[in-house]
């Protein structure tokens, strides 16, 4: 290595807001890159499980000698197997089930050979059925002798949330204009391309090595655990890449420990990997919910009230899915400014499919409801739409009734913002007066916001994050961090905050995130938390690591450490950016001298936020955030067909970190609450799935996407890293409503009821027109 | 799935069809419609696998003393580039461009299209307005014997037809349309080609001094299999295209189909595409 | 088990020879038995196009074709893009552009763009977004896939 240097002076720069290519890019468009569905251990074998395929039964027999006789099968286990070992939130559900409570549920699995055999040995065993009368609906579950889904809630009544702030009655009285109104939201599911996968390995000692596709490997380990009855300390979680996931891995499902249990008991790995019928059968779908709202306004356009009364389809398990009112209260209480609040949320067990945790999580389906009140009262006080909005939005440090402090809050800048780019309010004058006119397309435009939390969300009792870092003798760094990669970037934000810190090039940031036996502790990668948390992580551990390493330096060079930097792989002068020596040779120094001195540092990142609490008032994230959308619509009034053509978003990003992946999110994120507004249904009759494939169940392909233009409000987020906030989330949230509000400015209708399909806009269209 | 016992993929048209004298075969081309039903379990194979791909005499697309004829292994990409078919009957070309995705257009033929008898098949739509008939080959006393049948009358239910087993259908034929021919095809979005069709509609004709004749229409997916629209052609026969005479094709167009509920869509939202289309499509002609 | 038969042909340049079982199909042989595990399945009915390779310079979903009609052809799988260590240029534009995020995707997604702009060099916007109507993405929104398209496209002419 020459250590001649090359230049004399190295100026300040940042990499912060530059964009940043993903470092496992390159093996993933070479189809290098071994995916968990990819993998194959020595002597593995392959598990399947039988899913009951009905609703609501008894079983009364199950027969496994055939399939144990046929060659290549060395093991079929049901659950008689795996007694009182019971999973999810409310410790509702079994890894293998000796009652049948939905389509999903787990019978019987199988350990063999080869994937092949394994489906055959699933035919050959015999279950002997008595069918139960089933329940489907909310209204059904609570009608008299309503069959009783689970033992334990006679009542077939799941999870329930309250919430209550200042004087309803007093706020009605208040309100000149009260909007009464119910939105049912409907099932979508995740479709992560990269289909349902986990390989258990157990070795001599009792220890399990799982390699997974969750989201939260630290506390999977004591969730998993119960249903296998082994201590959480006994397993290792490796999370090999993983093809997409959104929310659909941040739970344990039985498949996991179906395969940990098939693999413990032949001594062999076992594999599970979903088909795509399987994956649209027994994967989380997003909680639907029937949302029945109520908004007040005074004739000068101020919000006095929301009350919201959500029920939501429990189906048959309790999982993420039906705590999503945590979040849905705080859009009642904090999309804009809302002095009386009144929120209610019950969960019902049904017999059908179960909800767990999706991008958006309990935002997309209030701020469907939410977005829309926000446009139909403007239209009634006829005021214009913006005026009304600014009104209401709240300034930074604001403080809402669940007690979220809007310390920075950049709502009136994003509505403006996106109001100009798109000539928002004279489009919407036009095209309602264009609604009434001959023909046969009309043009909409509809704007919705919403607020989210962006500096994660402690619902657990820490909500933070650690960071292992060191530096070799060659100034490359390997960072040890507990934040999970799933596709969103986290690795090239982690490389880019240490990059800056330490003045090392980007590429020479090695990061380890996927085997729980190295990483520290992190609660997972959700809630739009991971930029801030385990960025404020990366960045805190590089400080740390660059005053060691300036304290070094200031004794060799006798300088004050105030007055040097890290720049460009150099030791330099802050000031001018002389060199002083080259980082290598710096950390060489300081590690063979008579008392070595190596750059091994950690950290342990707390967000500032409070737990959300039993009465949800808290202050429960260190940020929140805000967007704007506006869609522009072009709906074919006689199929019904509704074409995007352009969405316009302002975010309060806080800070853009990486500009790329921050498109990247934006775009991807947009596309999903794409697919939720137009096309994307699960299509249950009788608690089974009607469409469990891609040709029926439509999730948006490349013809369908509209022009996006991105505009990124810099709020400067006082605990973020850099300012940043978290941003991955309110793409999603924000799309559906503003595609709702502008179909109705195109057509005059409200739709309560997504998707708007093409056969449900022309029948509304139609029977509008010949009522 | 049950076994297969024996694989062939000859290379002569006799060879073909002589291994379908024996009963016991399944016909693979593309396998773009053979694969998913095997997997879903809606079929089971034979004990004899045969791969006709080989037969090369079966891919040509040729114009031949005014009958374009299409040999069964022609793909959906193949149908779309083609120069006789972009130049004489580029409603083939609409339709293959509105089929499915490009790399299924790549490998699916439309031998198979055909075959498969799906009542929401694309291509039979534009085929059944341009009055094609199949033929059909199979194995006489040591020689190939071909019938040729009209499309119209070939699908007798969802995935029937009246092909023996022991015919090989072996290319679709259909007189070049007039100079005066006009032809459209229109397909329910809202994806321009990646669709389960819930509504396909055809109309074609020869528009002469302003009269639309030797009107055919055809439907799909509004009926067990694709079928001709008779109350629709009745409508139009020899008729100017005006608005009375459009607003009859409409009614007619919803006598024609029998549209049942499924998941796609209901019967009352493919009754109102029928009529949707139908008037687009008399619009589109009217403006040629 | 069906019948198993020989086949020969060519993968990235190489020759192949194995025997397969004849109700194999291609997505089975790379992935299973012939360890080329860039080529994904993620619906196994042609909705999707995670699985999409080059047969004799068309693009078709591997997962419903069969191997067996492989015999004498030349296939591309994703694998067989790069020269040595060196991205294809395709390969390479959906790294610069962002356009690979979970990636799963992406192996039929390249090959079908490549494809794309090989038949057509002067390909628009709104071309490409029909030739890629059979690849499904749920991480990208496809903007940046376009991008990185785009971007070949443009460099070309």
């Amino acid at each position: 290595m020459s250590e001649q240097v090359a230049f004399q002076h190295i100026e300040k720069t940042t990499l912060i807001g530059k964009r940043i290519k993903k470092p496992d890019a390159p093996a993933k468009a070479i189809g290098k890159t071994r995916y968990i569905n990819d993998m194959v251990l020595p002597q593995m074998l392959y598990g399947k499980i039988l899913h009951a395929g009905r609703a609501h039964a008894e079983i009364i027999s199950i027969d496994t000698s055939e399939a144990e006789k046929l060659a290549g099968v060395h093991l079929v286990i049901t659950a008689k197997d795996t007694p009182e070992l019971r999973l999810g939130f409310v410790k509702d559900n079994a890894p293998l089930k000796d009652k049948v409570r939905c389509e999903r549920d787990e019978v019987a699995a199988v350990a063999a050979e080869s994937e092949a055999i394994a489906a055959a040995a699933l035919k050959l065993i015999k279950v002997d059925y008595k069918d139960l009368p089933g329940v489907f609906t909310i209204e059904d579950s609570q009608k008299e002798g309503a069959p009783v889904i689970q033992e334990r809630f006679p009542d077939n009544k799941s999870l329930k949330f309250e919430f209550k702030h200042g004087d309803l009655g007093q706020a009605e009285a208040d309100s000149d204009i009260i909007l009464d109104d119910t939105f049912n939201v409907h099932y979508v599911t995740h479709c992560c391309m990269g289909t349902s996968c986990a390989i258990a390995d157990f070795d001599h000692n009792g220890k399990l090595t799982i390699y997974s596709q969750t989201q939260y490997p630290y506390n999977y380990k004591m969730d998993l655990a119960p249903a296998l009855g082994i201590d959480p300390g006994d397993i290792r979680v490796i999370q090999p890449p993983t093809g997409g996931s959104f929310g659909a891995k941040l739970d344990v499902y039985p498949f996991e420990p179906v395969a940990a249990i098939l693999a413990q008991k032949t001594g062999r790995p076992v594999k599970i990997l979903f088909d795509r019928e399987e994956e649209f059968i027994n994967s989380p779908t997003r909680q639907p919910a029937s949302m029945h709202l109520r908004t007040g306004c005074t004739k000068d356009g101020i919000l006095t009230f929301r009350a919201a009364d959500v029920e939501m389809d429990n189906g048959a398990y309790t999982s993420w899915g039906a705590t999503v009112p945590v979040i849905m209260m705080r859009t009642t209480s904090g999309h804009y400014r809302v002095p009386v609040v009144d929120f209610k949320g019950q969960a019902y067990y049904t017999n059908n499919s179960y909800a767990g945790s999706f991008r958006g999580y309990g935002n997309v389906q209030m701020t469907y409801a939410t977005a829309q009140h926000m446009d139909m009262l403007a239209e009634k006080l006829d005021m214009d739409p913006i005026e009304f909005r600014l009104k209401n939005a709240q300034k930074s440090g604001e403080v809402t009734p669940q007690k979220s402090y809007l310390r920075e809050c950049a709502l009136a800048e994003c509505l403006t913002t996106a109001a100009e780019a798109s000539d928002y309010v004279s489009k919407l004058n036009k095209y309602t007066d264009e609604r009434e006119q001959e023909g046969r397309y009309k043009r909409g435009i509809g704007l919705a916001s919403s607020i989210h939390n962006a500096g994660g969300a402690k619902i657990h009792k820490s909500d933070g994050c650690g960071t292992i870092l060191k530096m070799d003798d060659y100034a490359r760094v390997t960072v040890i961090t507990g934040a999970s990669e799933i596709g969103q970037g986290i690795d090239a934000v982690i490389a880019q905050i240490v990059s800056e810190e330490l003045g090392v090039p980007v590429e020479h940031v090695n990061l380890v995130n996927n085997d729980s036996d190295l990483g520290p502790w992190d609660v997972g990668v959700h809630a739009s938390r991971t930029t801030f948390i385990a960025g404020n992580g990366a960045r805190r551990a590089a400080i740390k690591a660059k005053k060691q390493i300036l304290a070094a330096a200031s004794k060799q060079a006798n300088v004050s450490a105030d007055e040097l930097d890290l720049r460009g792989g150099f030791v330099v002068q802050d000031k001018d950016g002389a060199v002083v020596t080259k980082l290598d040779k710096m950390l060489r120094q300081m590690h063979f001298q008579p008392e070595p001195d190596v750059v091994m540092v950690s950290d342990y990142y707390e967000p500032n936020s409070e737990p959300e609490g039993r009465d949800h008032i808290s202050d429960h994230s260190a940020a929140y955030s805000h967007a704007v959308h506006i869609a522009e619509v072009v709906v074919d009034t006689l199929t019904g067909e509704v074409k995007v053509e352009k969405v316009t978003m302002a975010q309060d990003v806080g800070r853009v970190i990486n500009r790329m992946g921050l498109e990247a999110q934006m775009e991807g994120g947009m596309a999903f609450g794409l697919g939720f507004a137009l096309s994307e249904e699960m299509l249950f009759e009788e608690g089974r799935l009607k469409n469990p494939n891609f040709r029926d169940y439509k999730v948006p392909t490349a013809p369908e996407m509209p022009e996006i233009e991105m505009h990124f409000i810099e709020s400067d987020c006082e605990e973020g890293p850099y300012g940043a906030k978290g941003i991955a989330e309110l793409p999603t949230i924000v799309v559906a409503p503003a595609i709702a509000n502008a179909v109705y400015n195109a057509t005059g209708i409200r739709f309560f009821n997504p998707p708007m399909t093409p056969e449900k806009v022309a029948r509304a269209i139609w029977e509008k027109k010949n009522a | 799935m049950s076994e297969i016992e024996r694989y062939i993929a000859p290379t002569k048209l006799a060879e073909a069809v002589e291994a379908l004298a024996s009963s016991g075969v399944t016909i693979v081309a593309g396998g773009t419609d053979l694969t998913p039903q095997i997997n879903e379990g809606k079929r089971r194979y034979e004990p004899v696998l045969m791969n006709i791909q080989r037969v090369e005499e079966l891919k040509d697309i040729s114009l031949d003393d005014g009958e374009i004829r299409i040999g069964c292994l022609a793909t959906v990409s193949e149908i779309r580039y083609n120069d006789i078919i972009a130049g004489f009957v580029p409603i083939l070309c609409d339709t293959a461009n509105r089929f499915a995705s490009e790399q299924i257009r790549n490998a699916a033929t439309i031998g198979g299209n055909i075959c498969n008898a799906s009542p929401a098949g694309d291509m039979i739509i534009p085929l059944l307005v341009l009055g094609a008939s199949v033929e059909l080959a199979s194995w006489k006393e040591g020689a190939i014997e071909i019938r040729r049948v009209p499309l119209n009358g070939f699908f007798t239910a969802p995935g029937k037809t009246i092909r023996n087993d022991n015919e090989l259908l072996t290319a679709v034929v259909f007189d070049k349309p007039s100079s005066d021919f006009v032809g459209q095809f229109r397909k329910s979005g809202p994806r321009p080609a990646l669709e389960i069709s819930t509504v396909t509609v055809g109309i074609g004709g020869d528009l002469k001094d302003g009269k639309f004749e030797n009107v055919r229409v055809a439907f799909g997916a509004v009926g067990p299999t694709p079928m001709r629209g008779g109350a629709t052609e009745t409508a139009l026969e020899g008729n100017v295209l005006n608005d009375d005479v459009i607003r009859a094709a409409v009614v007619g167009a919803q006598q024609d189909a029998t549209p049942i509920d499924d998941i796609r869509a209901t019967t009352w939202y493919r009754n109102h595409l029928i009529g949707v289309f139908t008037e687009e499509l008399l619009n589109n002609v009217c403006q040629n | 088990m069906s019948v198993k038969i020989e086949l020969n042909f060519t993968m990235n340049g190489r020759p192949v020879n194995i025997e397969v079982p004849v109700d194999m199909t291609v997505l089975n042989l790379l992935r299973e038995n012939l360890d080329m595990k860039g080529t994904k399945y993620a619906c196994g009915e042609g909705e999707c196009g995670a699985c999409t390779i080059e047969v004799d310079g068309a693009t078709i979903n591997s997962c419903l074709m069969y191997a067996v009609d492989l015999e004498g052809r030349e296939i591309t799988t994703i694998e067989g893009m790069q020269t040595g260590n060196i991205l294809h240029p395709m390969q390479q534009s959906f790294v610069d552009h962002g356009a690979v995020q979970c990636g799963f995707c992406m192996p039929g997604m390249i090959i079908q763009a490549n494809y794309l702009v090989k038949k057509n060099p002067n390909l628009t916007r709104e071309e490409m977004k029909r030739g890629l109507e059979g690849n499904v993405c749920r991480c990208t929104g496809y903007t940046k896939v376009l991008d990185a398209v785009a971007d070949v496209v443009g460099a070309k002419g």
